[in-house]
């Protein structure tokens, strides 16, 4: 039964749940056996809170058999990167300098989901201070990707992928602020969404960059996807960045017909070097798309070299400003990596940085009035590469982990700096079994037309139907 | 092409944050910090006398399409 129940996606889960066929005491237990019995093989928990989570479970359980409104994720056991803050809960943020911190506060996107009925499982295993696209961690202990364990899961909400792919839980919160939710979803084989910047409250979020921070969530399906959008999206008062837009409606949009909305395929950058089994699964979606009326045209894009460098040495300088006491006093404290890249961020003059960030309305405009002209989202792979072995990767920060970090993530940085939505679904896997992804790109606040897009891919498909064998095996 | 080096890296750090940088950690640093300082000089010629960083936030707002008709 606790097989059957683990392959269920998010969204069937809550109705069976809310019909009251299974109960969500039951289904909680069968998520924290999955997520203890996997623990020596992925390492994807940081704290498992199993207690709290079924004593949710009960909560949801009873207020069910009152016959109660529960919300659209009553019962679904859910786990978020290690960076959420919860109200007197410990919150590491993946790092060795904040293991004893507690919160004083619960994050808003956490708070909405409990307000609908979700159930938190515990802290996600995440790259250190959410630095990092590989998703190794010198202080927990490497998250591994489900699909081959001696893999990366991509980072750097690595158990966010790691977890959700292995079916032991039915969603994840991840951060992104250069694409920290869809390379994990990428390496990991699950859908993950970045929404606009601004569309989801940061408050009670660990910050790493004020600016480019995001987040949103991982899970098996667009549609799963959709509703924890729906969810977590919306103005809140305790982050006065968040916008004052109404929902996105990602979830009825999951309904609607792709075929009017037209795909840019780019004729530069996105497609450049990449490795042949993912050119391949790219050249195949797109003939999905086209199967399902939606009609494909090249764009131009525009160079994205130095949006890449100006986004590196902004994010950097608001992440020195946030790190540099602890960057001071407690240097050995960090992971060598991660400390040199958060510490360039100290010598960047003042002035670079707020070019960097005042042109961001520039190349925004420009991107929406030439890339955008012609198309209403752009199609291109999440990654030019598969996910790495966990073996090649230099703990050190050598040459190599510098060209790695940025072949990876080559596809997600720039959207991060424009701040446009982005959605990565899993369209394939390599000759090796790793799982490869296309990237969804839409302009500011298009979040539901990315959803259609993707539900719609996912309904010719069966690429996220796949379990890996570490879940059956 | 920029002048930073692993020396200027280190005497940064010594006089702005007030700690010893190792030679070790300088260098690298300065082979980081390079290329964005060049492509800082190259887009800051497109700098304008009133931008500033909250119109991103007006233009993402503005350039949001209508709501999904399509």
């Amino acid at each position: 039964m606790s097989g059957d129940l683990a392959t269920l996606d998010l969204c069937t889960l809550a109705g069976r749940i809310r019909d009251r066929a299974i109960s969500a005491e039951e289904v909680t237990s069968a998520a924290i056996a999955r997520a203890e019995a996997l623990q020596p093989t992925l390492n994807a928990f940081i704290r498992l809170e199993a207690e709290t989570a079924l004593e949710q479970a009960r909560t949801v359980d009873e207020r069910l058999a009152k016959g109660e409104d529960v919300g659209p994720l009553a019962g679904v056991p859910l786990a978020h990167k290690d960076m959420f803050y919860r109200e007197g809960l410990p919150t590491s943020c993946g790092s060795k300098i904040r293991a004893n911190f507690v919160a004083d506060r619960t994050a808003t996107a956490l708070a909405r989901l409990a307000q609908a009925g979700a159930i938190d499982l515990g802290g996600l295993n995440m790259s250190e201070f959410a630095v990092g696209p590989i998703g190794n961690n010198v202080h927990y202990g490497d998250c591994h990707n489900p699909w081959n364990p001696d893999h990366a899961p991509g980072g750097s909400s690595s158990g966010s992928g790691a977890s959700v792919a292995a079916r032991i839980v039915y969603g994840a919160l991840g951060s992104d602020t250069g694409g920290s939710i869809r390379i994990p979803s990428a390496m990991s084989g699950v859908v993950g969404f970045k929404p606009t910047q601004n569309r989801v409250s940061r408050y009670g979020l660990m910050p790493l960059s004020f600016s480019f921070d995001t987040s949103g969530p991982l899970t098996r399906t667009v549609r799963d996807t959709a509703r924890i959008l729906d969810t977590i999206a919306g103005h809140d008062p305790k982050d006065p960045t968040s916008s004052r837009r109404p929902g996105p409606g990602c979830e009825a949009a999951c309904d609607r017909p792709p075929a009017r909305l037209r795909l840019g395929v780019p004729t530069s950058y996105f497609y450049d070097d990449l490795d042949p089994a993912v050119g391949a699964a790219l050249e195949a979606a797109q003939k999905i798309f086209e199967g399902a009326g939606v009609p494909l045209r090249p764009v131009p894009v525009p160079s994205h070299d130095e949006i890449n460098l100006i986004w590196a040495a902004a994010l950097a300088a608001e992440a020195a400003t946030i790190h540099r006491k602890w960057l001071r006093e407690r240097p050995c404290d960090y992971g060598p990596m991660v400390r040199r890249r958060i510490e360039f961020g100290l010598y960047q003059p003042a002035t670079r940085y707020l070019e960097a960030l005042s042109l961001r309305e520039k190349f925004l405009r420009e991107y929406c009035a030439t890339t955008f002209a012609d198309c209403d989202v752009l199609l291109t792979p999440t990654m030019p590469v598969t996910a790495p072995r966990l073996d090649e990767v230099d703990v050190s920060d050598g040459k190599g982990m510098t060209d790695l970090v940025l072949k990876v993530s080559r596809n997600t940085r720039p959207i991060s700096y424009l701040g446009l939505p982005a959605l990565s679904v899993p369209c394939g896997f390599n000759e090796a079994g790793l799982p490869i992804a296309l990237q969804l790109i839409g302009r500011p606040f298009s979040e539901s037309q990315l959803c259609r897009l993707g539900h719609a891919y996912q309904q010719a498909t069966d690429w996220h139907t796949r379990v890996p064998a570490v879940v059956v095996g | 092409m920029s002048d930073i080096t692993g020396d200027f890296v280190a005497k940064m750090a010594r006089i702005w944050h007030r700690f010893a940088l190792p030679a070790d950690d300088a260098t690298p640093l300065a082979g980081m910090l390079a290329p964005m300082d060049d492509a800082g000089e190259r887009v800051s010629e497109s700098m304008r006398f009133d931008r500033e960083p909250s119109g991103f936030d007006r233009a993402l707002e503005e350039l949001a399409p209508p709501a999904d008709e399509r």
